[in-house]
């Protein structure tokens, strides 16, 4: 048995615009251990929200494999594959998208809707997942009450709920401010950190990306073969520059004045 | 809240015309069991009296060709009497088995009343009361039906009963007297004895007084006269024969046989079915007008739901993309929006039924043609026979809804609600999550 959650063999994903073929990914190979927290970076257009689509079993692949937890998800039948969804995958995306008329805690207890819980277990997972995105405070507000940080600490513990096997996250931070990115960011972190999940963030900031493990490219529909570390394990975050001791929410280095 | 106060008034819509449809449907079988209990008294009564030949100093009753419609007496009529030597010269004829002889009489007094119809509103005149002078004699009360039998209260009245008399609840009612009271007729104080039922609640319907046919002969200033005599014949082979005699011999009498009687049930009988075949027609026609309308609201009601149902799939297909990227089912985003179109006519059910009683009445008379019962002649009974048609039934009768409507209406609610929404929810269920997740 493999310690891979997920893994991808020769994946194409082949579009038709009006007549034309237009090739969003070509012989993707991915392997994600447990406990991975993986960026995949890559300019727009380059094919990161389609490979994630196809990792989060929300469209299908037009050649290829995706095998999640050991099994091949593109054998699933349409009708089925809610249920992958709901216990294998959490899913974090740039809008936030929660549900307006519902409050932070009914948002976080939905993909639990339909599971075998209780309404009194899932209230308590609720709120011990708003306890560790540190949104105990905030349980019966509605969204547009919300921050927009706090918003997305909302969704993370909503995709957190069924205690998926991977969480997915489409540009978590493309709307929020510098600081609030870093925030959330650092949450991920920590949740990868303490919880041992693992984590597929795509994005188009360097920034956020050097915040994973491991860091892919994405070009054109391609993975590159180039891979770096990331800055995760860093106790502390340094200045990529000089090596001095930065702050998360830093935008300039305090020591040499770069820019980070 | 706009679409459930639209689908409120297609409930209300839906209410209203079953309750109008109903109320209709009861008044023309209320009508037509009112005629044929009607006729069939009259049948009976003229079988049972075969062998009465009534004679009448006018023509004032029983005879309805003359009199203006919705009147019960012509106008300005006079009471004509004969002297009661007739009645010894009758008996003397052949055949004859018995004269019983009567005094009718009107008060001088007359009250004025207004009668609505669907043709306009009669003001009439009439006496406020008609006296019936009958002799108190047991062998007449015993063998013939000479006083009227619905006692409601009190007694009949007896053999040579003098100082007393008999009176028709209706008047009663008018005059607001019981069984005891004392009441002056003709300047004479009676005491009320007992009081008959008037068969009919109409306006129509003679205010009665039965007393002894001395007293009423001495009050009327009419000593030894009559104005009705009712012969019996031996057997039913006299009658033609008697009535022959009686009309030759007595010019100023009008004779009425069985025969002329069951003519004029016959007449009768004609009318009245073209009555009931009218409100029936009317009422099939109402039945074909209230289908199509209700087809239409409930045509309507689906639209409506389903346009709407539409619009908030489409307003909220990123919702739908979020529910199904964290794992809702096909089935169950199908559930909800199925829920929610139910939910929503159901709501729209109870604005509706709050529309549908309040408006009913008004809502069915304005969408259905009202049935017109009101007959096409008025007529009267014969002599000692009261007639129960000029009971007018309401032209457009209250609708109410009932319970059993409003709960149908409610299921139809929830069943138009899960049909107006059926296709919507299964497009929102078959929303692709990539697609929908992109739309903004």
């Amino acid at each position: 048995m493999s310690d891979l959650v997920l893994e991808t063999e020769k994946l194409d994903k082949i579009y038709k615009l009006e007549g034309r073929e237009v090739r969003a990914l070509s012989d993707v190979n991915l392997q994600v251990k447990k406990g991975d927290f993986i960026s995949i970076m890559g300019p727009s257009g380059s094919g990161k929200t389609t490979l994630l689509n196809m990792l989060g079993c929300l469209d299908r692949p037009t050649h290829g494999k995706v095998i999640l937890d050991g099994s091949d998800v593109t054998k699933v039948s349409e009708g089925s594959l809610y249920k992958i969804r709901r216990h294998k995958i959490g899913f974090i995306f740039q809008t936030f998208n929660l549900l307006p008329y519902l409050n932070a805690i009914e948002n976080v207890e939905l993909p639990m809707e339909g599971t075998k819980k209780s309404g009194d277990e899932k209230r308590k997972r609720a709120r011990e997942l708003l306890e560790m995105v540190g949104l105990s405070e905030r349980e019966d507000h509605r969204p547009h009450r919300l921050s927009a940080g706090e918003q997305q600490r909302v969704a993370i513990a909503r995709a957190l709920a069924n205690n998926p096997a991977i969480v997915l996250a489409d540009e978590p931070t493309g709307n929020l401010d510098t600081k609030t990115k870093y925030e959330i960011v650092r949450l991920l972190g920590k949740l990868h950190i303490d919880q041992g999940t693992t984590i597929i963030m795509v994005t188009h900031d360097s920034h956020m990306a050097s915040r994973a493990g491991r860091i892919l490219f994405l070009s054109d529909g391609k993975l590159l073969a180039k891979e770096e570390k990331g800055k995760h394990f860093m106790e502390k975050p340094t200045c990529p520059n000089c090596g001095g001791e930065i702050q998360p929410d830093d935008t300039f280095c305090p020591r040499c004045g770069k820019r980070l | 809240m706009l679409v459930v106060i639209a689908l409120g008034f297609s409930m209300a819509i839906m209410i209203s015309i079953p309750a109008g449809i109903v109320a209709n449907q009861e008044a023309t079988q209320s009508l037509t069991e009112n005629y044929n209990s009607t006729i069939s008294n009259m049948q009976e009564e003229i079988n049972k009296t075969a062998t009465l030949i009534e004679c009448r100093t006018s023509s004032g009753r029983g005879m309805p060709q003359g009199r203006p419609p919705g009147m019960p007496f012509g106008p300005g009529q006079e009471e004509v009497f004969v002297n009661e030597t007739v009645v010894n010269e009758i008996r003397s004829i052949e055949g004859v088995k018995d004269v019983v002889e009567f005094l009718e009489k009107s008060s001088e007094e007359t009250t004025s009343e207004t009668i609505s119809t669907p043709r306009g509103d009669f003001t009439i005149s009439r006496p406020l009361y008609t006296i019936t002078g009958a002799p108190l004699n047991s062998s007449f009360i015993d063998n013939y039906s000479i006083l009227p039998t619905d006692i409601t209260s009190g007694r009949n009245l007896n053999e040579e009963d003098t100082g007393v008399i008999l009176m028709s609840s209706n008047l009663t009612d008018y005059l607001e007297v019981g069984v005891g009271d004392n009441v002056e007729i003709y300047g004479e104080s009676f005491t009320v004895v007992g009081i008959y039922e008037s068969t009919s609640q109409s306006i129509m319907q003679a205010r009665g007084v039965y007393m002894n046919i001395i007293e009423a002969q001495t009050i009327t200033g009419n000593t030894g006269n009559v104005s009705r005599l009712d012969v019996y014949a031996e057997d039913v082979s006299d009658v033609d024969g008697i009535a022959d005699v009686i009309e030759a011999a007595y010019s100023d009498l009008f004779v009425t046989t069985y025969k002329d009687r069951l003519e004029n049930l016959e007449r009768m009988q004609e009318m009245y079915e073209t009555t009931v075949e009218n409100a029936e027609s009317t009422l099939s026609q109402t039945q074909t007008v209230a289908t199509q309308e209700i087809i239409i609201a409930v045509g309507a009601t689906s639209l409506i739901v389903l346009f709407f149902m539409l619009y908030a799939v489409r307003e909220r297909t990123k919702e739908i993309g979020v529910l199904k990227a964290i794992g809702f089912s096909n089935w169950s985003v199908m559930s909800q929006f199925m829920l929610e179109g139910i939910l929503m006519s159901l709501m729209a059910g109870v604005v509706g039924v709050v529309i549908g009683i309040v408006g009913a009445p008004f809502l069915s008379s304005l969408l259905l043609p009202s049935v017109n019962l009101f007959p096409t002649q008025q007529q009267r009974g014969f002599p000692g026979q009261t007639m129960n048609f000029g009971t007018t039934l309401s032209q457009s009768a209250a609708a109410a809804p009932d319970l059993q409507t409003i709960l149908l209406a409610f299921g139809v609610a929830v069943l138009l609600g899960a049909f107006g929404s059926l296709y919507p929810a299964w497009r929102a269920s078959r929303t692709s999550p990539m697609e929908a997740l992109r739309y903004e």
